[in-house]
């Protein structure tokens, strides 16, 4: 444990290095705020809320969506720059598990980018316009939990399509169509109270619901108690899923590379 | 004449290149058609629920975003090797360039295609420009052709000469890339909105800081005639086919100013 503490430390203090990027990262995630507000807010034009959902609401749910969509953002060509240059190898020879410290310094990279981008972003936002406050403490501290349960099936589905460069050439329009997928239906560009109801109820019966809405549903309240417990219970059996795909591509392709290895 | 022989051996070499890999060019085109239909879909998925932004409906939004892709499709034909100039200094291939004896930015402009980007983006662009253009209400005769056909290289001037303007900053700083991120990705993502709808500051630069308002906006109003054109000169309809030559020719002598730099921090 204490190693892959050290992984995400690393990374962390690798991306303080640069500090022109971390001031033009602050900018640009001002900017994303101001312009997708405005683009609700026209969307909104008078009215005060469409099927219930107020301004208010929309708001929020696009601000937390950016926070963990800016926590989720880092290199996922990693896999196969190692494999097509061979260092995947040296990998081997460490004492610590890929996966798990793939996932530290990717955590890492976030916390960067949560503390430093989002947080001063955020409170710009709070001068700029209003967002709901939390329904109870309690879902506050819920909301944080669902959170991370989030960020790990997202971190899953993408370490899934990265181990496929085990055996393609490569796997860039891959997580592209991936990426859009994910931008889509777990309501990055549009928030899921919106999409025509037939999609919702697809949506429902993947991960993708799991991602950024059930945190932003228990923020807000629209999960409450029980259905708390029944949201959360729902990301950790996909993550469990996940993570069992996941290590079956992750053996399968090491296998793989040793034969080919001769 | 010889330039127009270069601009084809060097369409020729980018294509076999590609080539090389059929399968993967394949999957790559299409998912960059897939990757930027996405905000298509989300504004069509947008206005299936709320009908209208600021107005324009979901047929005029397609067409809007229709003039983006098409004129980007050009811009990365002609301009890919300023897209990233920074890697390009990097990898030394502008160095390979100072040795031969033509204009660096003629160099520049016709060496490379990223024809992957060009094909997704073109296909987008046609594709929405057929399902929007009879459906917006254009009169389409010898004059609105001819408007169209000039503000579509307008838009690919003005891409252009953004490139070239944030590929001379290179000359300057080391490091652009979040420049470009911001002055270049962001506020195209921007124009593919009406900009009346945004907050002041982000109109204003826009119109006159990364001018995309005279790629897309300003030539669809001169189409469509939206009433939120009210809150802007009426003039600038009719500049927009221009502004791609004006921009084009700043960005060019900041070029020659700024690349003299790196003849003498090189030697």
């Amino acid at each position: 444990m204490r190693a892959y503490v050290e992984f995400a430390v690393k990374k962390f203090q690798d991306k303080m290095a640069y500090r022109l990027d971390f001031f033009m990262g602050i900018v640009n995630t001002v900017m994303m705020i101001v312009v997708y507000l405005c683009i609700y807010k026209a969307l909104y034009g008078d009215a005060a809320n469409i099927d219930g959902i107020s301004y208010q609401m929309v708001a929020t749910n696009f601000v937390i969506t950016l926070g963990l969509s800016h926590a989720f953002d880092y290199d996922e060509m990693f896999l196969e720059h190692k494999i097509q240059d061979g260092s995947i190898t040296g990998e081997f020879l460490k004492p610590v598990s890929f996966m798990l410290r793939l996932l530290a310094e990717n955590m890492g990279e976030g916390a960067f980018k949560i503390i430093f981008h989002f947080t001063p972003a955020l409170l710009f936002t709070m001068l700029y316009t209003k967002l709901c406050p939390p329904k109870s403490a309690l879902s506050l501290i819920a909301m944080f939990g669902s959170v991370m349960l989030g960020y790990l099936i997202l971190w899953l589905i993408s370490f899934i399509i990265q181990t496929w460069s085990f055996w393609l050439f490569s796997i860039w329009g891959i997580l592209t169509i991936k990426n859009v997928f994910v931008n889509i239906l777990a309501g990055t560009l549009l928030p899921l109270w919106f999409m025509p109801a037939a999609l919702r109820k697809i949506i429902s019966f993947t991960p993708f619901e799991s991602i950024y809405f059930t945190p932003v549903r228990i923020y807000l309240g629209e999960l409450d108690g029980a259905e708390i417990l029944s949201g959360i219970a729902v990301q950790i059996l996909w993550i469990a899923a996940l993570g069992v795909i996941a290590n079956v591509f992750w053996k399968k392709g090491v296998k793989r590379l040793v034969v080919q290895g001769g | 004449m010889g330039e127009v022989r270069i601009a084809l051996q060097s369409l020729k070499m980018s294509l076999r290149t590609r080539m090389q890999y059929r399968v993967d060019t394949l999957v790559a085109t299409f998912a960059v058609f897939i990757r930027e239909s996405a905000n298509i879909i989300a504004i069509y998925l947008a206005l299936l629920k709320f009908d209208r932004i600021n107005g324009w409906n979901v047929n005029e939004m397609l067409f809007l975003y229709s003039i983006l892709f098409l004129t980007y499709a050009f811009v990365v034909s002609f301009f890919a090797d300023l897209r990233q100039f920074s890697d390009t200094i990097r990898e030394g291939r502008f160095d390979r360039l100072l040795v031969r004896p033509r204009g660096l930015l003629l160099q520049l402009i016709l060496n490379n295609a990223d024809l992957i980007a060009a094909a997704g983006h073109g296909t987008l662009g046609i594709l929405l420009f057929v399902i929007s253009a009879g459906r917006v209400g254009i009169h389409w005769n010898i004059f609105t052709v001819l408007y169209y056909i000039a503000a579509i290289i307008s838009g690919i001037l003005i891409q252009g000469g953004i490139f070239i303007i944030i590929s001379s900053l290179c000359f300057y700083f080391v490091e652009t890339n979040s420049i470009r991120s911001i002055f270049y990705w962001n506020m195209r993502k921007f124009a593919g909105y009406p900009i009346s709808i945004y907050h002041k500051v982000i109109q204003v630069i826009l119109m006159y800081v990364v001018p995309f308002a005279f790629v897309n906006y300003f030539p669809a109003q001169y189409l469509l005639r939206k009433p939120d054109m009210a809150q802007y000169p009426q003039g600038y309809i009719y500049i927009a086919p221009v502004v791609g030559v004006v921009v084009y020719v700043v960005a060019y002598l900041f070029w020659r100013v700024s690349v003299r730099r790196y003849y003498s921090t090189g030697n």
